[in-house]
């Protein structure tokens, strides 16, 4: 019995623990790559695989590049500064990983080979797991206040000052527009939501679903510290925010963290809005829902190293205001829309009836975006250029 | 031997007296909070392994109450919070044995 | 693993959490040592049973209320966190002694009532009848009125808290004129 236990356990935890550090090796590798392509750069092109002892490689557009990272991360030094706390400072790192990590059992990424047993492990059947995922993402948070309170720095403190109060407030709209395909479905369970999406039935399809959608993503970039949100690590202002004074391999798994945060957030926007594992010819092969589901994640990816590449940072000000005045009421109101749209197509299943409420909504949320908009840069004037005559 | 309510019980009761021992005997103002929180949280498990181990289990009042319980001191952490800090930015202090300005 | 063990090692975390909370001379410290209890608390949540609850510890005490406190901390004291030279307040040895025996008290109808209360419902039948489900129709349904009182009480919790800090015109003018 405890053999099956440990069985069920490996089953269920090795995939995850395979595919996303791969994917994340790869994905340092396709970030560079295509931030130095929009820079008109060429990006690392060197590091291949070596044929022979004796030279001679094969360079697969330096592919090997994130292999030579990692062996370089390891055998760097340690330094612990002499002021910092030593405890957290080495404690924080392993925090930042942990729920990362842990959030990934609660995608329905259904691997086949459970199917039919009855006691696998399943986290994502779990009653509450869409909110079991908000709850341990949030403690991200305090890994990151860690490691800036423990460096004893100013701008290690500053930035985990800004990224308490950026994820803080960010959170908010994430959660609300995550509301909205919870109150459609009717539960918490990342199956069943799974399940609602079948065929071609994604939520992105719907008004409120689009405006959840784009809600979430923007809190996702700002929750996991992407640009155009990464204040708490941006360069030119705090050198490196909280891992500051972080190096070697502490400060590769801060990185991981970060990027296993990406995918696991990628997912869920997944599960929530585009379909979770739906694609074309699921019903004859089952692995091919893995497939798409881990399609769209690189595809949510890719998007966010283009926003990386073409965006530029935000003030602290714009920041905030960003998170309190525009998403916040939009995603309140959304919920209304959501609401609205789902009873009257309740009540009346016509086509026209639908077309017409669809365009509706998507009126009335761009309306209110607008109007929002207008509020908030109301008191920013024009900027006015002096040239040398 | 399988787990009982009075493992709970007996859990919640020493939780609650840590939480005391905390209030009555530090001078910061924050952890004096703390220990509230402590003691609330004890109390907590007490509805929960009533609940778990009681007679009704499906009117569920050890959750209902549990919530209640949590929104009430999310609040009075957000409150008492606020109150630390206008303390602070009267006396320049956390400290609660500073606080004696009504003595004199 | 059975029940017991899980039981025993949350225990002793949870324990182990808040007693440092509560004595440890570094604030920060303390702060992560109560996260530890919560989360510990929250386990022991699980174990009973009560999956929604767990989730609700975690989201609301480690999330929300340990920044909240961190934020405090980091607004009142120095940056360092390090309590005053003097941690224990006067009379602190009446305040143990009093735990102690209030402690006794709670404990003796406890360990009086051990063979009496030995009837615990089936697991199935409570992992069937509390699903978020059935909670929310319980909110919904007897306890609405509880439940809008509620968010009164949060709302008004939220106003006063952001009143409380501001702190006033009044006592800005007065450090200005300090």
């Amino acid at each position: 019995m405890t053999l099956d236990l440990i069985k069920d356990i490996l089953l269920a935890t090795v995939p995850l623990l395979i595919i996303f550090p791969t994917m994340f090796a790869l994905t340092t590798w396709v970030e560079r790559k295509a931030l130095a392509r929009i820079q008109n750069r060429i990006g690392p092109n060197k590091v291949g695989v070596p044929l022979t002892p004796y030279g001679g490689k094969l360079s697969l557009f330096g592919l090997g590049q994130p292999a030579a990272d990692g062996i370089k991360m390891l055998f760097k030094e340690n330094i612990v500064p002499t002021g910092a706390d030593r405890l957290f400072h080495f404690l924080a790192p392993i925090l930042s990983l942990i729920p990362s990590m842990l959030v990934l059992c609660f995608l329905p990424l259904d691997f086949p080979w459970l199917n039919g047993e009855q006691n696998s492990v399943k986290a994502f059947m779990l009653d509450g797991a869409v909110i079991f995922f908000f709850a341990i993402t949030g403690l991200n948070t305090l890994a990151v206040f860690m490691a800036g309170w423990a460096s004893r720095n100013k701008y290690s403190l500053l930035g985990g000052m800004r990224a308490i109060a950026q994820m803080v407030s960010y959170e908010i709209p994430l959660v609300l527009s995550a509301v909205v395909v919870v109150m459609i479905v009717g539960s918490l369970n990342a199956d069943n939501i799974a399940k609602a999406q079948e065929g071609w039935n994604w939520f992105v399809f719907q008004p409120w679903g689009l405006a959840a959608f784009v809600i979430f993503f923007i809190g996702a970039l700002a929750e996991t510290n992407r640009s155009p949100f990464d204040l708490p690590e941006a360069e030119s202002e705090i050198i490196a925010g909280y891992f500051t004074e972080y190096s070697g391999f502490k400060f590769a798994l801060f990185f991981l963290g970060e990027y296993i945060a990406m995918f696991a957030i990628s997912g869920l926007a997944v599960t929530l809005f585009l379909g979770a594992g739906a694609g074309p010819g699921v019903e004859s092969l089952s692995w091919l829902k893995i497939f798409w589901f881990l399609t769209k994640v690189c595809i949510l990816i890719g998007v966010m190293i283009w926003l990386r590449g073409t965006l530029p940072r935000l003030r602290v000000d714009q920041l905030m205001g960003f998170a309190w005045k525009f998403l916040l009421p939009l995603s309140i109101l959304n919920i209304f829309v959501a609401g609205f749209a789902w009873h009257i197509k309740d009540a009346n299943k016509e086509t026209a009836t639908s077309v017409v409420v669809w365009i509706a909504s998507i009126i009335i949320l761009y309306a209110a975006a607008k109007g929002l908009d207008r509020v908030n840069r109301a008191k920013v004037k024009p900027r006015t250029y002096q040239y040398g005559e | 031997m399988t787990l009982a309510l009075h493992h709970c019980l007996i859990l919640a009761a020493v939780l609650f007296c840590i939480g005391l021992l905390g209030a009555f005997s530090r001078r910061n103002a924050i952890v004096v909070l703390f220990s509230v929180e402590i003691m609330l949280n004890a109390a907590n498990l007490n509805f929960i392994a009533f609940w778990r181990y009681g007679t009704n289990p499906e009117l569920l009042h050890g959750p209902l109450f549990t919530l209640f319980t949590i929104a009430v001191a999310a609040a009075e952490v957000a409150v008492g919070l606020a109150l630390v800090i206008a303390v602070y930015r009267h006396f320049r202090s956390v400290d609660l044995e500073s606080l004696d300005t009504l003595k004199e | 693993m059975n029940e017991v063990t899980a039981f025993w090692m949350l225990a002793a975390i949870s324990v182990l959490g808040a007693l440092i909370a509560v004595r440890k001379r570094n604030l920060v410290h303390g702060v992560f040592a109560l996260l530890v209890f919560f989360v510990g608390l929250a386990g022991l949540f699980l174990l009973l049973l009560a999956e929604f609850i767990a989730v609700v510890q975690i989201l609301v005490y480690a999330g929300a209320v340990g920044i909240l406190i961190l934020f405090a901390i980091m607004l009142t004291d120095r940056v360092t966190g390090r309590d005053a030279f003097r941690v224990t307040s006067r009379g602190s040895f009446w305040g143990a002694l009093i735990s102690l025996a209030v402690f006794l008290v709670i404990l003796l109808p406890t360990i009086q009532d051990i063979p009496t209360i030995e009837n615990p419902t089936p697991k199935e039948t409570i992992v069937e009848t509390s699903t978020v489900k059935q909670l929310g129709i319980h909110l919904i349904k007897p306890y609405i009125i509880t439940i809008e009182i509620l968010a009164l009480l949060l709302t008004a919790a939220l106003v006063g808290a952001v009143t409380a800090a501001q702190g006033g015109r009044a006592s800005e003018n007065e450090e200005n004129n300090k």
